[in-house]
């Protein structure tokens, strides 16, 4: 039965350019309800850029910007009250280090969404049980590994209930030890029906949960697909080439 | 004995006026310097520049000659006490020390924490109170408690406008019982009482708001 999936992320000829460098070179992508899309490419193809993009920390050159049908390059549109409900997650974490990891989720309910105090409370430890770091509310990021410093910086995402959650290389500062406990929250995200894009390169995640894998290279979209013909069978030497140099390494 | 029992209470008097100029002094450099500092890394190139000029011009100029220029630029317009001249002057002085200090924190504050702070849709304005400032205050301590010692000799230099500050009421003295030795050793010893002193009470309020683990 054909359905129409609601169109939740949309950018159309992104541009953007560092001085003298074009960093995106007119991308050109729709993501819709549910979907794990999965960024790759070499470093310093854009993915990141175009992950800031889409939630407007770096404004893009171009004028084509759409989450949840809102043009946020539009000067009207209140991109506060936007990225309310645009999740992001970084590969240093960046969590408030003056707060305790409790505090840390309750600053966006308290701070952004005027929520009172109580109910924040109990909203904040709920999605920190989500995460599985329930026992650790009142410490502060210098007291957590980094696992759980980016389970934290899920849960602050979270609390906000996003419609999109953007994740901008979240297990790349981890130590080995650490990356599963980071993707099993993220997996169980995916299986919740959360629509995601993520740059990393965690193959295996990317097999068992993505529903497309994107191939970036030098500001451009190269070729894109289900992670089965993406890994697989893609259609580009230069895919398989890129694509079987990361499987081998994990 | 006699001659500590005429001398104390001229030192109290200007030992409370030492206070209140230094106070007073501190309150509005660290009001200014907080509000210069977040202009300057937030509010723009040209704003930045502008205020630029600003602390390079104060911070380059011999204080009591700042204090006599600012004094009697201030005395043109309106008619302030010479002890509010004095103190608003120092605080005007300090406020282009404490900018710096406080820019030099804010900037020792990580980037990420600003784009997490709008990621999560925190306006600026917002996210740099609740988020950078806290953390930069933390930073700032150290260097601040310079600039409270530095501010705390530097009332001495409002005698120049009469202010009977500690100083002024040890020459009083002094040329009084002509006991000039007693007078400015008492008044050496408060000095060094008095930074020593809040030296120690900001150390403690560094300890006491580090964040653990940080």
């Amino acid at each position: 039965m054909p359905q129409t999936k609601k169109e939740i992320v949309k950018v159309e000829d992104l541009h953007k350019r560092y001085g003298k460098e074009e960093v995106l070179r007119g991308i050109s992508m729709e993501v819709d309800e549910g979907e794990v899309v999965i960024l790759v490419g070499p470093s310093g193809t854009g993915k990141s850029t175009l992950l800031r993009c889409i939630n407007q920390l770096t404004r893009p050159d171009s004028k084509k910007v759409w989450v949840n049908g809102i043009d946020l390059t539009n000067p009207k549109t209140d991109i506060d009250k936007a990225r309310q409900h645009i999740g992001m997650v970084f590969q240093d974490f960046n969590l408030f280090n003056h707060l305790t990891a409790l505090d840390n989720v309750m600053l966006g309910l308290t701070q952004v969404l005027n929520m009172d105090k109580e109910t924040a409370r109990q909203k904040a430890m709920a999605e920190l049980d989500r995460v599985g770091l329930c026992n650790k509310f009142m410490n502060y990021p210098g007291q957590l590994s980094g696992g759980q410093k980016q389970r934290v910086a899920i849960a602050r995402s979270l609390a906000m209930e996003p419609i999109v959650m953007l994740f901008d290389e979240p297990t790349s500062a981890l130590d080995p030890e650490l990356i599963g406990e980071v993707l099993v929250v993220m997996k169980d995200l995916a299986m919740a029906g959360m629509t995601m894009i993520c740059v990393t390169h965690e193959i295996g995640f990317a097999r068992d949960v993505s529903t497309r894998i994107v191939f970036m290279e030098h500001g451009d979209i190269v070729e894109q697909g289900t992670p089965k013909k993406m890994l697989s069978n893609p259609d580009l030497p230069r895919t398989k080439q890129f694509l079987g140099k990361i499987s081998d390494l994990h | 004995m006699e001659e500590l029992r005429v001398l104390v209470p001229y030192i109290l008097r200007g030992l409370s006026v030492t206070l209140e100029v230094t106070g007073v002094a501190l309150g509005i450099g660290l009001f200014f310097g907080a509000i210069l500092a977040i202009l300057r890394v937030y509010g723009g190139d040209i704003l930045s520049r502008i205020l630029t000029v600003y602390t390079s011009i104060l911070r380059a100029l011999p204080h009591i000659l700042l204090l006599l220029v600012i004094y009697f630029l201030i005395a043109r317009i309106v008619n302030l006490s010479p002890f509010w001249a004095g103190s608003l002057s120092l605080g005007i002085i300090s406020s282009a020390y404490q900018a710096e200090i406080i820019r030099g924190a804010i900037l020792a504050v990580p980037r990420g924490q600003m784009m997490a702070a709008r990621s999560i849709g925190m306006p600026r304005f917002k996210a740099i109170l609740k988020v950078i400032l806290p953390q930069a205050f933390r930073h700032a301590i150290p260097p601040w408690s310079n600039e409270a010692a530095i501010v705390i000799k530097d009332s001495s230099l409002v005698y120049v406008l009469g202010v009977p500050e500690i100083l002024r009421q040890a020459q009083y003295y002094s040329a009084r019982e002509y006991q000039p030795f007693l007078a400015y050793v008492t008044v050496a010893v408060i000095y060094f009482l008095l930074t020593f002193t809040t030296n120690r009470g900001l150390d403690a309020l560094e300890k006491r708001i580090r964040i653990p683990g940080f």
